[in-house]
């Protein structure tokens, strides 16, 4: 029980500071753009209240809208199925086999700190035609394989996965660290024990490293999955979305609708959307992992 | 949620090499492990070594090649063209100021939410929880508009608000994380001392809680020290720009001079590099803790 019984005004002293700050810089403009989605307004003029009628051509006429959120489950679906299965067995790996492993964690970690800025200029550098300095398509240059270099950047059906590899590259780090310390703080004697009882190597990893790693894999899997519902600076950095919308995903739409081409009300609409599904998908997230935890303990 | 999940014990990995059957397996691991390292590292080098290149050189196609003589003046081309060293001093600016307010105000709250004895703690801990799952771009429009009447638009203060505000829920959630299990006699004891409320959080819990404070510190040193669409939106003059935003427009507006453009990117690096050169453990393991609690 807490001993420090203390006045409400000190109570307010500690903690509304704080909460007030939270509250209107957090809540309000969330509420303020779920009101906002319901008008026509350019920001600036008069505004009509036009009730659902943004949401309905969102959902109905729009044909940006779609595709960006299509794209944004891409990411979201290329993170879970190829970033953080790949990380959690080179975690695996790692804690195996690696006697001093901090030094190659840290070393896949270090694009994580980079600001987007940076990596997205770099990669855009690397995507850049052989003739322009690009290392990708010199490196095929001088492989040979010259049929294979493109455009990266520029070419409509390509451009959005390699921006998604510039994704999965960067976070890489941040998956095997998380899972890392995972296996790591998985017991000893456990493995010990199951030894015993004849399971070792990749059979002890079946029956105890992935059942117990689900926690960790958890999060990681709302990492990802929140990151790529938001990931959109990368985008902006690297390509703006274009050419035309083909790298657009739901952020970098409500972004250029609002900010750029000042559809105040229509933008809010967007970014109501994202928030709504932000919510729903980590409920969903939760509800199933809190299953598959049950199922295993 | 435990903090047993962020400070890494005795691994379990010497056990289980034991198992000689894997020896032949062994050198392909390394192998594996080696090429991951080398495309996790080789961009970043790659950036570095064509920083140091003149023009032709980056066009002739040598990927894979060190400069014949290390141009150093591409980094001197850089800063002269570039504000670096005034988008330096800007980050700098917000940086600090972001991270001294986040700890100030997110210590206070913890402390109040786990010692003081009164209804409502879970509650605002759970409202900070709810933050957590908001996406922050959603904010960026109304903030704007909030912003723009309130005439502080293009000034490091809307910058410096919404990223207090972002930074406040994984804060209160770490440090009162660490709080709560702070045993009461410490406060019972300095009742009977005769001290206040605030010199028991100034002069006890909070230097107990430096462990938290240096992972909240990291996780926002890094989160706003990178951020970039919020100040390339809120942001218009060139002398107000962050590192990040400034990188960026040097790097698109300047097409010339390519070993330039690759030196701009790594002096826009370098900061956080070396930081993490010199505390790459501990950030790794604030980042764990971070999202670990998150």
């Amino acid at each position: 029980m807490n001993v420090l019984k203390v006045s409400k005004w000190t109570i307010a002293a500690f903690v509304l500071p704080c909460v007030l700050l939270y509250v209107g810089l957090v809540f309000v403009p969330i509420l303020v753009s779920v009101y906002s989605a319901m008008l026509d307004w350019n920001g600036i003029g008069a505004s009509t209240f036009v009730r659902l009628d943004n949401f309905k051509y969102m959902l109905t006429s729009d044909t940006v809208f779609w595709p960006a959120v299509g794209r944004t489950f891409l990411l979201a679906g290329f993170s879970m199925l190829i970033q953080l299965p790949l990380a959690l067995f080179v975690s695996i790996l790692i804690s195996r086999y690696v006697r001093k492993p901090n030094f190659l964690v840290s070393s896949y970690f270090l694009p994580v700190i980079l600001s987007v800025v940076v990596i997205g200029q770099l990669w855009k550098t690397i995507y850049n035609p052989g003739s322009m300095g690009g290392m990708i398509n010199q490196i095929l240059e001088t492989i040979g394989l010259e049929s294979w270099t493109h455009s990266w950047l520029t070419e409509p059906k390509i451009a959005i996965f390699a921006i998604i590899v510039v994704g999965l590259w960067q976070y890489l780090g941040y998956h095997i660290l998380i899972q890392f310390t995972g296996v790591q703080n998985i017991p000893a004697d456990i493995y010990e024990a199951a030894k015993i009882d004849g399971a070792d190597g990749f059979k002890a990893d079946r029956y105890i490293t992935l059942p117990m790693i689900i926690p960790i894999f958890k999060i990681s899997v709302v990492l990802s999955f929140i990151g790529s519902l938001q990931s959109f600076d990368l985008i902006m950095v690297m390509t703006g979305g274009g050419p035309g919308n083909a790298t657009d995903v739901i952020a970098s739409h409500m972004y250029k609708m609002s900010i750029l081409s000042q559809k105040f009300g229509y933008g809010s609409a967007i970014a109501t959307f994202l928030v709504a599904v932000c919510l729903i998908a980590t409920v969903i997230i939760n509800f199933l992992f809190n299953r598959l935890d049950k199922k295993y303990t | 949620m435990s903090r047993t999940a962020i400070t890494a014990t005795k691994p379990a990995a010497t056990v289980r090499t034991s198992g000689s059957r894997f020896s032949v397996a062994k050198p392909l691991i390394y192998i594996v492990l080696g090429i991951l390292l080398v495309t996790q590292l080789y961009p970043l080098l790659w950036l570095f070594l064509y920083s140091f290149k003149t023009n032709d050189e980056i066009l002739s196609g040598s990927f894979f090649s060190l400069p014949s003589v290390w141009q150093i003046e591409n980094y001197s081309a850089a800063i002269e063209s570039g504000n670096y060293w005034r988008y330096l001093g800007n980050s700098l600016f917000v940086t600090s100021i972001t991270m001294a307010s986040v700890i100030v105000l997110a210590a206070l709250a913890a402390f109040a939410i786990t010692r003081f004895r009164w209804k409502y703690g879970q509650l605002v801990l759970l409202l900070f929880l709810l933050g957590m799952m908001i996406p922050l771009q959603s904010t960026l429009l109304p903030l704007m508009i909030i912003f723009k009447n309130m005439d502080i638009l293009n000034t490091h203060l809307s910058l410096i608000l919404p990223y207090i505000a972002f930074q406040t829920p994984i804060s209160v959630f770490i440090l009162s994380g660490f709080m709560k299990a702070i045993p009461h006699e410490i406060e019972e004891s300095a009742i009977i001392d005769g001290a206040g409320v605030f010199r028991i959080f100034r002069s006890i819990i909070l230097p107990i809680s430096v462990p938290p404070i240096v992972t909240v510190c990291i996780l926002t040193f890094i989160n706003i020290w990178n951020e970039y669409i919020l100040a390339a939106t809120f942001i218009s003059s060139e002398k107000l720009k962050t590192l990040p935003f400034g990188v960026n427009s040097f790097v698109s507006q300047y097409s010339v001079n390519y070993g330039a453009i690759g030196a701009f990117l790594v002096l826009g690096a370098l900061p956080v590099i070396v930081i993490y050169f010199l505390l790459s453990e501990r950030i790794t393991k604030g980042m764990v803790a971070g999202a670990v609690k998150g």
